[in-house]
């Protein structure tokens, strides 16, 4: 993004930045996220910081793998730094990874990442370590258990390792970095002695240790499939039924087995292998028992859920990417249109689409709507940009003015666009308004929060109660109710940003996967 | 001296055959022709006439002739291969029916008639016939008065009438089907016709969902209706005075697989193939989007930092959050 001002999706990455990372870092995220690459020089020229403070803000980035660097082309003695958008992004995600983790593993697994996601890049043994140290205050752990479950997350790929040091990197001013692909996953040997001895020392650092060079950070990529796997399971639920959302998820699972996370298309399963794994995860007996029948039931479904791609094995099943978000991106689409404008609106457009092409009256006689109310919505529609126009002149006169054709379809990629643009700065408000809402009321929030803490504080020293409650009645009812009410609207404004991104991973899987159709 | 008063007569021209008694012979002589005219079905000419009847004076056949000319109980025709002219017996009814209209107005009638179910308008109607606008106007009005010939609102042509014959059941696409009235379209009917189909469809997939134990396949499989079913169920429900064909409850269930309520799948039942429906849940039960005001705000464009429209200040927000 090479441009002066920020596009909506920039504004949310540095609106993240600002809020996750305080101001500095904020605004050398915002020159970069404007300027794309830059040279360490030209940041506090245009950024007005010392070049202290920004040297300080890159290595924060860089750490929680933000910013890359790489050689300049112009000068090999140079770096120039990058913002990696998607992962800034992604910033806003990290409770959805949370969650995912705590429900497909469990808590030991949950507190190891989100570990991992505080400290950016870190060894395994630093992070089994501050984990077992967390969770030490509630239970006792033995590391060894953590270690377990840290391979257990490496095995699934939810977190891969860094790139290292190449081998003539000491001779370059600016080292290059990278990693073989067999080495991604590999969980080196950690040593659980040492680690054990510091935590009955109550040590708040681990000193050094065997695998410090080797660093662990979180593969975003992986969970932006397990998130879009969700949505598939969700809508195959929808369809059929819940145990056709089971099978599906297993089916799922095999096809990432197995498949290049970056291909649009599965590599095919054949059936034995379906049947097998399902007998084998021990799902319900109604599965089993009518296991054709739902595998039928969901390659037959007109959503592109399941394709089958030929008889081998007792048939084979794959899954075209592109297809399945087509149809996940046009249900977004036809949900906004319904609340945006209505049903008959929503009729008109999803007619124009299903049939390409078509002319005012077609509309109006097939659709069965009034003429001057399919009038009025075709216009609406064109005016949001829903619906395209396209003229095709009719007779070759040269001198009579020629009568035309006008035909209105729906070109879906630019529709697609148009409305990520929309979502993210629907996101982009979301945050703007919350943050608003917090610092105008701050004084308030603080105050409030400073009686808790004090509340808790005598509580726990065993004041009495007549004179808790004298303390807590400095604060009106009126006031507390206020506190409670920017409490609740703040809460709605996240979970409103959450649903605003379930929209854009939508959006943005198929336009991802259709520019790698083509 | 007494002189001889001579009253001069007027000069008065010979007697002609009283009036009346030349009518009598008249009618008589167009009876004869008439008469010789159907056992010559074929047709006669002048030679037979003057055979048949040779006492008839020239003018009185010429204008016995002219008679039954306008009056169209006979014709003349040329026969083919010779140059002659015969005369033949008119046959045709609708010159019972309009032995009292004018000519313009036969010419206007059958031009109307050539239309046949679809009617004509009367720009039409000029063009053909070359009459005045206001004349063809005028006959018209006095053909409606006569109930021989009738308009329709058309519904292709925004409420222009056209006119066809009394007798005759508008065509389709002049009154656009069961869905339109009077040149209006029904949209109120539409919506309970559609209502009830999606009903119908919504009971059938609930009761193929008791079903589950059987499999999901099954289920399915059970949901269908076929479009001949939908279209006896929703005339046994007696919604509309008039029955609707299959084809017009197609176009109906067509709407709601536009509105993404239901399916449609081809079944071949013997030798033909039917159309079945069945309900289908959308993929996602809503875009998420929607759920926060920006999703669905129509002034989303000018909304920004700075100006009027801003996020924080913003109505919709302030109501969401309320």
């Amino acid at each position: 993004m090479s441009s002066f001002t920020l596009g909506h999706f920039s504004q949310v990455c540095s609106q993240l930045l600002n809020h996750y990372y305080g101001e500095i870092v904020g605004q050398v995220g915002s020159y970069l996220l404007r300027r794309g690459n830059r040279m360490l020089n030209d940041i506090p020229t245009a950024t007005g910081l010392s070049i202290r403070e920004v040297k300080k803000a890159l290595a924060v980035m860089i750490q929680h793998n933000l910013v890359k660097f790489q050689a300049s082309e112009r000068n090999n003695n140079v770096a120039e730094y990058t913002m990696i958008h998607h992962n800034v992004y992604c910033l806003i995600r990290y409770p959805k990874y949370l969650y995912m983790i705590k429900r497909i593993y469990g808590t030991s697994e949950e507190i190891l990442l989100e570990i991992l996601l505080n400290l950016g890049q870190a060894s395994a043994s630093n992070v089994i370590f501050h984990s077992a140290n967390r969770l030490n205050e509630a239970n006792v752990l033995s590391p060894s258990a953590l270690h377990q479950s840290f391979q257990r997350l490496a095995q699934d790929n939810f977190i891969i390792r860094c790139p290292k040091l190449a081998e003539n990197a000491t001779l370059l001013k600016v080292p290059t970095l990278e990693i073989e692909e067999k080495e991604k996953f590999a969980v080196p040997n950690v040593e659980i002695e040492p680690i054990a001895r510091m935590l009955k020392e109550k040590a708040t650092q681990l000193g050094g240790h065997c695998d410090s060079e080797i660093i662990w950070r979180v593969n975003h990529e992986r969970f932006d499939i397990e998130l879009r796997n969700v949505i598939l399971v969700n809508a195959a639920a929808r369809r059929v039924d819940t145990t056709a959302g089971e099978l599906y998820h297993l089916i799922l699972k095999l096809w990432r087995e197995s498949s290049n996370p970056d291909s649009p298309v599965t590599t095919p399963v054949s059936y034995n292998v379906i049947k097998d794994a399902v007998r084998k995860n021990d799902s319900s007996p109604i599965l089993l028992e009518h296991f054709d029948h739902y595998l039928r039931v969901l390659y037959e479904d007109s959503a592109g859920l399941i394709d089958r791609a030929g008889d081998a094995g007792g048939g084979q099943f794959n899954l075209d990417y592109s297809k399945v978000f087509e149809n996940l991106a046009c249900a977004s689409l036809d949900s906004i249109v319904l609340e945006r404008f209505g049903s008959k609106a929503l009729r008109l457009f999803r007619l124009t689409r299903i049939q390409k092409f078509m002319e005012q009256d077609q509309m109006q006689n097939v659709a069965m709507i009034p003429a001057k109310e399919a009038k009025m919505f075709t216009y609406k529609l064109l005016e949001h940009n829903f619906l395209q126009i396209k003229e095709l002149k009719k007779g070759t006169s040269n001198f009579a003015p020629v009568k035309s054709f006008i035909l209105y379809h729906v070109e879906l990629p630019q529709v697609v666009r148009t409305t990520l643009e929309a979502s993210y700065k629907g996101l982009f408000n979301a945050m703007v308004r919350q943050m608003h809402d917090l610092t105008e009321n701050q004084r308030l929030l603080e105050k409030h929060a400073m009686l808790e803490s004090m509340l808790e504080r005598l509580k726990g020293d065993g004041v009495p109660d007549e004179e808790i409650a004298e303390l807590s009645d400095t604060m009106p009812p009126a006031e507390k109710s206020l506190v409670e009410k920017i409490h609740l609207m703040s809460d709605n404004l996240t979970l409103g940003q959450t649903q605003a991104d379930e929209t854009i991973l939508i959006l943005e899987s198929y336009l991802k996967f259709k520019s790698k159709e083509l | 001296m007494a002189l001889k008063v001579v009253i001069k007569k007027e000069k008065v021209d010979d007697a002609r055959p009283r009036q009346s008694a030349r009518d009598d012979d008249k009618t008589e002589i167009e009876a004869r022709i008439l008469e010789l005219l159907r056992k010559y079905p074929k047709g006669i000419n002048d030679k037979i006439l003057e055979t048949h009847m040779p006492n008839l004076d020239i003018q009185i056949r010429v204008d016995v002739i002219n008679d039954l000319l306008t009056k169209k109980k006979m014709k003349l025709f040329q026969a083919p291969g010779t140059n002659e002219l015969f005369w033949g017996l008119n046959e045709q009814p609708v010159s019972i029916k309009l032995k009292e209209v004018d000519k313009e107005e036969n010419v206007v009638m059958r031009i109307i008639e050539e239309a046949g179910n679809k009617g004509i308008l009367n720009k039409d109607i000029r063009d053909q016939s070359g009459l005045n606008l206001t004349t063809i106007n005028k006959i018209l009005k006095a053909l409606e008065g006569k109930n021989l010939i009738k308009s329709v609102l058309s519904i292709s042509v925004a409420k222009i009438k056209v006119y066809m014959l009394f007798d005759l059941q508008p065509d389709r696409s002049v009154t656009g089907g069961s869905w339109y009235t009077d040149g209006e379209f029904e949209s109120e009917l539409v919506d309970i016709v559609n209502q009830q189909c999606y009903r119908m469809l919504q009971q059938k997939a609930e009761a193929a969902k008791l079903k589950a134990m059987d499999g999901p396949l099954i289920v399915r499989n059970a949901s269908f209706l076929s479009s001949k079913e939908i279209c006896q169920m929703i005339s046994d429900m007696n919604i509309v005075k008039f029955n609707l064909t299959v084809e017009e409850i197609e176009a109906i269930l067509e709407t709601l697989v536009y509105d993404g309520k239901i399916e449609m799948r081809m079944v071949s039942d013997g030798d033909e193939r039917i159309k079945t429906y069945r309900i289908v849940e959308t993929l996602l039960s809503s875009a998420a989007i929607v759920r926060i005001p920006c999703g669905v705000c129509p002034v989303i464009v000018k909304c920004g930092t700075a100006g009027e429209v801003q996020p924080k200040n913003c109505v919709y927000y302030d109501q969401w959050l309320d």
